[in-house]
């Protein structure tokens, strides 16, 4: 037998430019998927870079048009929505949206046709006798799309900073949008595309653990669906809270409420008993004052990194017992 | 009598619909029970609820409950969330069910040539796929229907303060016709995005686009299916909250809406298009498997 | 001396949580450049034996070696055509043959592989999806070739082929295996499509060895006898015995010289299958280390 030698021969005879080996296989075999994701980025691109630009300023023209902006307090009726505002936020909407959308794309796209496909239909096991071993073929399918998701979703991401940086003063006027909701939250921080990430990986240990398409599919949209909404939950908890106290009246309204109440002479906090102005009704109360506890927006990045923190860790978890299942299984040496 | 004894439950191509979908069928009694149970205990505590939202006053006067014992009912939130949980997913049920019909139902099927098996035992493909997505259609209009009518039945009087009003988009397609066409269309589409894929994923994908489309198109055109009332006043008016309002010109003299005996218009005209959607694509779904097999 | 292609030791493989045994107590050896072939029942265990040598799957019992390794340490030197040739549907040949460069650095034969598809007169900008079964067949076996392996996994792998073609294939097969010295292994449960092909023998039945050795001496091994019903066949090992009327026909494994009350021949090799396919019972024979201490 002669001796091989697979790193310093020349990689092929009819050498053709472009990606190589595991990588130009990848490529190739989820071109589809490749194109779509181009797409989709284009599209949520596009209709940021819109609405930053040309959204916004007709929103604002036909704002000012409605004689609004010029009085203050503004005019009642000010905060009606017209055509070019319903443009502008459906464009942001698209855009925010394909954030929101994508980790869960991901992962059906994972479980589906990713890792459940080749499973079910044993072209994995043709990878792995031709010279990839199962480790490298997961290490393969889990990085070229990584470091694609990760790209696309940084991308939009700034995008969508971008324009959350300009557009203040008309989610002032119009009272839309606040910094802690929900996809606002994710699509202005690291969380979308940790979230992405994320996706990747159930998808691909739900394949793994069901080694067929479909059922694959399914399990990985539940099971992050599943995760987001405890993660979103828990949220608010992820970073101490602040407190504002008031003698009379509830403080200001400034942020992401978590919890508030009355506070009676010793301090304790106590459910609100609404006496609105009611003296006698306080002191019958003992109540002495009122509280919020409140993130304000300079929380929003200790929140947004503790929370990435989090869910980049369940992902880091997630691949991990993937590549010991697929090692158990296949009882590969790498 | 003869010899062989008939098993009980379901038969034939019925039942052999059921068996190879027996992991959707499982869901499907799942989710159907869960919802039932949800609503169920909504009822239960629909009248605590309500208590937990009433006008007040403080202290207690006039016949008005002190503010203090109603705002220490929170059942109110857990109603108002309970609802909307089940009304919000009853509305959704359509992206499931289309990516379902067209990857496990029949794309799946043609794809590794199960389909074929079907058609070589004693089934035309015209009846296979008959039963294909009868099966299903029954399955899902009496679920859809049963929870729609258990939602009814636990919003009780409807009050906006708690189960939103009826011309939110999942309130508006969660308690009426509307709730049980949208699933058979996402039924009609995905069979039809099977039929002419023939390949599981791309079928599912395919499916739940048209779906989303549907579903968004409708929703953004919601107000245009039925014209809308105008009302004039010189020196400017208020509308009931139950007035779904479209626009105002600048003096707020002059709205334009949709008052809420417009329900049922709009219900029946969406309706209408969307089953005659769900039609349309069964129809075609029959042309291709036709044209494609003897 | 000879090396070792592959070599078992008690080899046992379980599926699902009840450990059902797909093989169990498997031991044989082959030697590099043999051509064997692994023949069985439906359900004998052999697409489990050739997955395991493949190192796609991890024993649960015993070892396997291959090439002297583990058989995941030595991927790059053997190659896997399995039962129902998976190809990605939506390449191209011309595709999938690059997939096999790519992926098999600095070892790929285009020429091999070339040559296989294009006696098929394959279109190189078919899709995969749209080829018949004979040939994704013809595209799979290219695969494997092109690699240069030097052991080749086969299973079942004429099953879609029509007689010219598995013809044709064959002796392809086994011109490029002769004239590198690969060794092959291939699976089949029909046995005259091996006859003429082979020179090792590894027949299993219920997951475990039932025959394993070099053809010759396995057919050696066994003589095919006819003779009277009430003759005896002490002390022989009766591997299978039929009687009809008054007349006695029995394949045995003679321990000396057959009486003269019996007409001996020597059995075929599908003689020699399906008497021991018809008799479970019978006693296994291992003969992997006779050619190997003759030498």
């Amino acid at each position: 037998m002669t001796a091989v030698t697979t790193l310093d021969t020349p990689a092929a005879v009819t050498s053709s430019r472009g990606p190589r080996g595991l990588l130009w296989a990848m490529l190739r075999l989820h071109r589809w998927a490749l194109w779509f994701w181009l797409l989709l980025v284009a599209v949520g691109a596009g209709a940021l870079l819109w609405a930053y630009g040309p959204g916004a300023d007709a929103a604002w023209a036909e704002y000012h048009k409605a004689g609004c902006g010029s009085t203050t307090p503004p005019d009642l009726g000010c905060d009606l929505i017209g055509p070019a505002y319903t443009r502008y936020d459906t464009f942001v909407g698209v855009g925010a949206g394909i954030l929101g959308l994508a980790p869960f794309l991901t992962a059906a796209w994972a479980g589906g046709a990713l890792i459940g496909r080749e499973l079910e239909s044993g072209t994995a096991q043709l990878a792995w006798t031709q010279s990839v071993s199962p480790a490298r073929w997961l290490a393969a399918k889990l990085a070229v799309p990584a470091a694609l998701l990760t790209t696309g979703m940084l991308l939009l991401t700034l995008l969508h900073r971008l324009l959350w940086s300009t557009d203040g003063p008309l989610r002032a006027a119009m009272g839309s949008r606040s910094w802690y909701q929900g996809t606002t939250f994710e699509a202005n921080g690291t969380l979308a595309t940790s979230y992405a990430l994320l996706g990747l990986a159930v998808g691909v240990l739900a394949a793994l653990l069901q080694r067929r398409a479909l059922p694959a599919l399914g399990l990985a949209v539940v099971v992050l669906a599943l995760l987001t909404t405890v993660l979103g939950t828990v949220r608010p908890y992820l970073w101490p809270l602040e407190t504002l106290t008031n003698k009379h009246e509830y403080p200001a309204y400034i942020g992401m409420v978590v919890d508030e109440g009355a506070l009676t002479s010793t301090g304790a906090r106590v459910a609100d008993p609404i006496c609105v102005d009611n003296t006698k009704c306080l002191a019958e109360h003992d109540i002495v004052g009122f509280y919020r506890d409140y993130h304000p927006s300079s929380h929003f990045w200790p929140l947004q990194l503790v929370e990435t923190g989090i869910v980049l860790a369940v992902a880091a978890l997630t691949v991990l017992v993937a590549f010991r299942l697929l090692n158990r299984r296949t009882g590969a040496a790498v | 009598m003869t010899g062989v004894r008939a098993p009980r439950g379901p038969r034939g191509l019925i039942w052999a619909t059921l068996r190879v979908h027996r992991t959707a069928l499982i869901f499907w009694g799942l989710a159907l029970t869960a919802a039932t149970v949800c609503l169920v205990w909504m009822y239960a505590i629909a009248d605590d609820a309500r208590r937990g939202n009433v006008p007040c006053a403080e202290p207690a006067h006039d016949g008005y409950p002190s503010c203090s014992s109603v705002e220490a009912i929170t059942v109110d939130d857990t109603y108002t969330q309970g609802i909307a949980l089940v009304t919000t997913a009853l509305t959704y049920a359509i992206f499931p069910v289309a990516a379902w019909a067209g990857g496990a139902l029949v794309g799946r099927e043609l794809e590794n040539g199960t389909a074929r098996l079907a058609w070589t035992q004693s089934v035309t493909p015209a009846r296979w796929l008959a039963a294909r997505l009868a099966v299903p259609a029954v399955l899902l209009t009496a679920a859809t229907g049963t929870v729609t009518l258990l939602g009814l039945w636990a919003r009780q009087d409807d009050d906006p303060n708690l189960v939103g009003d009826w011309y939110y988009p999942d309130v508006f397609l969660g308690t009426g016709p509307t709730a049980v066409v949208y699933p058979l269309a996402g039924l009609a589409l995905g069979a039809l995005a099977g039929l002419l894929l023939r390949r599981a994923l791309p079928a599912a994908g395919v499916g739940f686009a048209a779906a989303l489309l549907l579903y968004n198109l409708l929703e953004r055109n919601r107000e245009t299916l039925w014209p809308t009332v105008t009302r004039a006043e010189a020196g400017g008016f208020e509308l009931p909250r139950s007035a779904w309002q479209m626009g105002w010109n600048d003096s707020l003299t002059r709205a334009t809406y949709h008052p809420r005996s417009h329900f049922w218009p709009l219900q029946y005209v969406e309706t209408g298009i969307v089953l005659a959607i769900a039609a349309a694509a069964t129809l075609a779904a029959f042309a291709v498997l036709r044209r494609r097999t003897p | 001396m000879t090396e070792t292609a592959i070599e078992a030791a008690a080899l046992g493989k379980g599926f699902g949580r009840r450990r059902k045994q797909a093989l169990d107590d498997c031991s044989f050896r082959l030697l590099t450049g043999s051509v064997c072939a692994v023949v069985g029942p439906n359900g004998a265990g052999k697409s489990t034996l050739l997955s395991l040598a493949a190192g796609l799957l991890r024993p649960t019992d015993g070892t396997i070696t291959v090439l002297g390794a583990a058989p995941a340490a030595v991927r790059e030197r053997l190659a896997y055509v399995a039962q129902d040739k998976p190809l990605h549907p939506q390449l191209t040949v011309a595709d999938t043959l690059r997939y096999g460069r790519e992926l098999n650095p600095g070892r790929w034969d285009d020429q091999v592989a070339e040559r296989i598809v294009a006696e098929g007169e394959l279109e190189a900008g078919a899709r995969i999806r749209t080829l018949s079964g004979g040939q994704r067949t013809r595209v799979a076996l290219a695969l494997a070739l092109g690699k240069r392996p030097e052991l080749l996994l086969l299973d079942e792998p004429m099953a879609d082929l029509d007689p010219l073609a598995r013809h044709q294939l064959m002796a392809t097969l086994m011109a490029d295996a002769a004239e590198h010295g690969t060794t092959v292994v291939m699976s089949s449960h029909v046995v005259a499509e091996l006859d003429g092909a082979c020179d090792h023998l590894l027949l299993l039945g219920a997951g475990r060895v039932r025959l394993s050795g070099p053809l010759d001496d396995l057919l050696a091994a066994h003589r095919l006898v006819t003779g009277r019903a009430d003759a005896s066949l002490d002390p022989h090992t009766v591997v299978e015995s039929r009687t009809t009327g008054r007349q006695t026909t029995a394949l045995v494994r003679p321990e000396g010289p057959l009486g003269p009350s019996w007409q001996a021949t020597a059995p075929t090799l599908e003689e020699l299958v399906l008497a021991h396919l018809r008799a479970p019972e019978a006693p296994a024979l291992r003969l992997d280390d006779v050619r190997e201490a003759a030498v």
